[in-house]
């Protein structure tokens, strides 16, 4: 400690004559709105004369972001500092080298790592390491027409065939033909994976436990033959493969959809002046296979310091300042992202900016993440494009869960 | 021809200055700016690349690169997913390098026509290109959409069933070709409409005299002439076939299933996705050595028709 | 929806070829005017409409307003121009050596420079993005203007070389019987006669660096230089799609690519075309 201390003397003191201020860049996300970061980096900087922080953007999507982040951290650059990373990105960040370690800066890591809510201790820690800290939550919702179920004095469901009845009766009872039971998102992309991991998570299964697969078969066949069925039933609509995350958004805002399964951002939209089930809509804990545990996919983002910044150690600072409660309620009220620390979905000021949070606290409670495995994307593919294909009909549940357990078999032992 | 133009030139016995050098060095300094940036820019990263498809290399393994021969080669020829994209390239290349050269045959004959006007034709052939490509496969998956495409609704009203195009791999197919006729039917239309162009009017007006008639004048003045022009159009719209990325990734991302996955989405795959830069480079040496062969094949056509 | 003037009279085979053309190539660019102009709601309705049922300009103000449009289109517009200014000089230059110079490598020059096209990009991003930040080229118009000159470079060449292969070589000579050096022969002789190719070599080097997206992504990231392609993405959301936003960014960049390209095949074969009848 007294080297330590020593050396920030030293550090302060050659600190002092240096004329420029030192510039951090902070590469984010299309999802948190640039004022609202922008005022969370004022108050850092604040706090730490002689550091600035520059926002970064490269590509709005996850994707783009990833594909962006890959190219710059694979050719070794510095010029980032820290970034926002989806929760699926760390293990494979921090086995490529390209995140700072941060058990040494955050005291007893366990004991740190307690106050988030603990999916996002566990994806944020990598074989013992924690590598980034939580940034904001999101999970998948099952929203509901609050008015439809109401009109036929029911309550929400909680199994998946509880669903798929209560949609039958109300498609029955509307006789609307645009209207479909349950919308969710069957084109290969990342939130056909946690399509698949719903109901296979329901059936207390896990696909991975320390890095090993641990795929159920049986358990595959059925989450896939479940969506299948909702699809051949009529409760789901027959595009089901064509449906991408904002398709879901979308018709369920112009009011065609009773149930959605849906990210968070979901809320806003549907409460806004241009929606078409404005103060009809109400989420709930995602139903569960009968005789299952409810379980829903976690989403949400995390803060890292880049391996090759020039400036680890403000990079680092930076990091656990945004990681904070503080912070964190910041993004809550003024952004409506929802907080990674379980007790700020009670504090009355978050409470009042998002009243919907004090329901969103179960759904979140209930999430899980995906597999935190360095391979992540190769596990993506797989699941995306089987879920894809099963749901097109060009491959049956069977045939797609063999297909991929065989594949997974080949990537993850 | 061009020894008697060399001969000519040297009986001339002009005096050299800088402005006239010798043909030699002159061919020199004009092929330098190319070779130049062509050194820059891509030998050393081709040199990397195949560097690289030698190594094992995946950055999400934790492993430093280790020295793996042929081994990557050896996978990839056992890969089942290589040989499917392969063949979903290889039906792409072939169904749309004839669809976008008769396509933009098509639109080069039609913009040639002596209209009083004729800006509106070109925009037209131009428009789709200053599309981005990132926005085009976006916009025909919207109009292929089942729920609210205008394919689907010109088909509604005409009475005819309306297909869901992404639930089939043969229609997912057809879309994306369709698409990709669309996009590149402009190119080779304005590569044709160059050729077209430089027809002289002369060879028409003497045929006339002689009284063929149009189906002729096409078959014997218009496709010899354009032949040198159609060869480079297909050169270079089979290169980019096989090169086939954004459409598909935008439209389909593969699906369903793979059944719509190209060589070049494989390797972006491999090498953005999964960090797999071994395995990836080795595919996109397979892929260049591809295209090397399909390129040779037509530079052979133009020498023998030269 | 033709203009007047477009068809000649007693021509309506024409007429039709002209109308399906047109339909073919604006059809998309329509609709996305069209969408441009109404409000997300109305996507989501089915039957679909076509015309907006309340057309609004909202649209367009969110697209000024929430990135830096005019910026990005300017970037596209100096880059894709600069590119394709160097492609032409450095292609016009290639060709004329592989055309008209006795070269004994020229088939071997002619496939090395077709095999540069057939490196997939996506596998050159990451040795060339390590290339440019070592010339310190990252974040500057020069990182896209380089690597967009090579990648037309190919297909300009060729086409340039077929030009001028089809342009008798008597009439250069015949420059140079009457005591015209060789480049001088090919600036007042062979380029003006090659006014189409250049035309097209123009426009597919243009329009290849304005369709440019990866690079332009992993190149160029501070917004200063950011170019349309890239800055039009930045209009989704992590999840949202807002189409109508969208489409009115991508009027604003149609538009003026359009009528530019127009503008610039009609100078330049208007412009050659006269200089070589004077010359």
């Amino acid at each position: 400690m007294p080297l330590r201390l020593s050396l920030i003397c030293l550090l302060m003191l050659l600190a002092v004559p240096a004329r420029a201020d030192t510039v951090l860049k902070l590469f984010v996300s299309g999802q948190v709105s640039q004022p609202v970061i922008r005022k969370a980096l004022d108050r850092f900087e604040a706090g730490n004369p002689g550091l600035r922080v520059q926002i970064e953007v490269g590509g709005a999507t996850s994707d783009v972001q990833a594909q962006y982040l890959n190219t710059v951290l694979s050719a070794s650059d510095s010029t980032l500092d820290a970034f926002l990373l989806d929760i699926i990105r760390p293990a494979q960040f921090a086995t490529a080298k390209w995140l700072v370690p941060l058990n040494s800066s955050i005291g007893d890591p366990g004991k740190f790592m307690q106050q988030y809510l603990p999916e996002y201790a566990k994806a944020d820690t990598v074989k013992g390491d924690v590598v980034a800290l939580p940034a904001f939550a999101d999970a998948m919702f099952l929203y509901y027409r609050k008015d439809l179920l109401d009109k036929y004095h029911m309550k929400p469901p909680t199994t998946w065939d509880e669903l798929a009845s209560e949609a039958k009766t109300i498609l029955a009872g509307e006789h609307d033909p645009s209207l479909q039971g349950v919308n969710f998102q069957g084109k290969a992309i990342e939130g056909a994976v946690c399509t698949f991991l719903l109901p296979y998570w329901s059936m207390g299964q896990s696909l991975e436990q320390g890095g090993h697969l641990t795929f159920d078969q049986p358990a595959a066949i059925k989450a896939l033959a479940m969506w299948a069925d909702l699809v051949k039933q009529g409760v789901a609509p027959k595009n089901v493969a064509e449906i991408a995350t904002d398709d879901t958004r979308k018709d369920f805002q112009a009011g065609k959809a009773i149930f959605a399964v849906l990210w968070s951002y979901g809320w806003a939209d549907f409460q806004g002046a241009d929606s078409a089930v404005r103060g009809k809509v109400a989420v709930a804990v995602l139903p569960s296979v009968s005789g299952g545990k409810p379980a829903s996919c976690l989403g949400g983002w995390q803060w890292g310091a880049s391996a090759f910044s020039k400036h680890r150690d403000e990079a680092v600072k930076l990091v656990k300042f945004l990681s904070t409660p503080a912070i964190s309620k910041l993004l809550a009220v003024d952004a409506s992202l929802l907080p990674v620390f379980p007790t700020l979905y009670e504090d009355p000021e978050v409470l009042k900016a998002d009243p919907w949070f004090a329901q969103a606290l179960p759904v979140v409670q209930t999430a899980r993440s995906r597999p935190a495995v360095p391979i992540y994307n190769q596990v993506s593919e797989i699941i995306r494009s089987t879920v894809n294909a099963v749901l097109a009909g060009t491959k049956t549940p069977e045939s797609g869960a063999t297909e991929m357990g065989a594949r997974l078999r080949r990537v993850l032992r | 021809m061009s020894v008697s133009v060399a001969g000519a030139r040297s009986s001339l016995r002009r005096h050299r200055t800088w402005l006239d050098p010798r043909p030699a060095v002159l061919a020199a300094v004009l092929l330098a700016p190319a070779s130049l940036l062509l050194a820059l820019i891509v030998i050393y990263p081709v040199g990397r690349l195949v560097w690289t498809s030698f190594l094992q290399l995946n950055l999400t393994s934790g492993v430093p690169a280790q020295f793996a021969g042929i081994g990557n080669y050896v996978s990839v020829v056992q890969d089942p997913v290589f040989w499917q994209t392969l063949k979903n390239t290889a039906i792409i290349a072939v169904v749309t390098v004839p669809g976008a050269l008769v396509v933009g045959m098509t639109l080069a004959l039609v913009a040639n026509l002596p209209f009083r006007r004729r800006w509106p034709v070109r925009l037209a052939l131009l428009v789709p290109w200053a599309l981005p490509l990132a926005f085009t496969g976006l916009i025909f998956a919207w109009f292929f959409n089942s729920q609210y495409g205008v394919v689907d609704d010109l088909l509604r009203r005409a009475g005819l069933p309306q297909p869901i195009w992404f639930n089939s791999v043969v229609l997912a197919m057809a879309a994306i070709c369709i698409t990709t006729i669309w996009k590149t039917s402009s190119f080779v239309a304005l590569i044709l409409f160059a050729g077209l162009q430089a027809i002289p009017p002369e060879l028409y007006e003497a045929a006339d005299v002689d009284g063929a008639g149009r189906i002729r004048q096409f078959v014997f003045i218009t496709l010899p002439m354009l032949r040198p022009a159609i060869v480079v159009a297909m050169i270079f719209r089979t290169i980019t076939a096989l090169q086939t990325f954004d459409i598909p990734f935008t439209m389909t991302r593969g699906g369903p299933g793979d059944a719509t996955r190209t060589l070049a989405m494989y390797v972006y795959q491999n090498t953005v996705d999964f960090l797999d830069l071994g395995y990836g480079s080795t595919l996109a040496v397979i892929m260049f050595l591809i295209s090397m062969m399909v390129s040779v094949v037509y530079l052979r056509q133009i020498r023998t028709q030269a | 929806m033709i203009p007047r003037g477009v068809i000649q009279r007693g021509a309506p085979l024409r007429s039709i070829a002209a109308f399906l053309v047109l339909v073919n190539g604006l059809f998309p660019a329509i609709w996305i005017l069209l969408t441009s102009l109404k409000t997300e709601s109305e996507l989501t309705r089915t039957p679909i409409t076509y015309l907006p049922v309340a057309a609004t300009l909202t649209n367009y103000v969110h697209a000024f307003h929430d990135q830096p449009l005019l910026r990005y289109l300017a970037n596209s517009l100096i880059v894709a121009s600069a590119s394709t200014a160097l492609t032409l000089l450095v292609s016009v230059m290639a060709a004329y050596a592989l055309a008209r110079l006795e070269i004994s490598f020229r088939d071997l020059a002619l496939a090395a420079i077709i095999a540069v096209s057939t490196f997939p990009l996506v596998t050159l991003l990451v040795p060339l993005f390590q290339t440019l930040r070592a010339l310190g080229l990252l974040n500057t118009y020069v990182a896209l203007v380089l690597p967009y000159t090579v990648l037309s470079l190919p297909i300009c060449t060729l086409v340039l070389v077929s030009f001028f292969e089809s342009i008798p070589v008597d009439l250069e000579n015949a420059a140079m019987v009457d005591g015209s050096t060789r480049v001088g022969a090919l600036v007042r002789v062979l380029l003006p006669l090659s006014a189409p190719g250049l035309a097209t070599a123009g426009i597919l080097a243009f329009v290849n660096s304005w369709d440019e997206f990866l690079l332009a992504l992993s190149f160029n990231s501070n917004p200063a230089y950011r170019t349309l392609p890239v800055g039009i993405t930045l209009y989704q959301g992590e999840f949202a799609f807002p189409w109508p936003e969208i489409s009115a960014a991508l009027v604003v960049g149609i538009v003026p690519v359009t009528a530019l390209i127009i503008l610039f095949q009609q100078r330049i074969l208007a412009g050659l075309t006269a200089g070589g009848i004077k010359g």
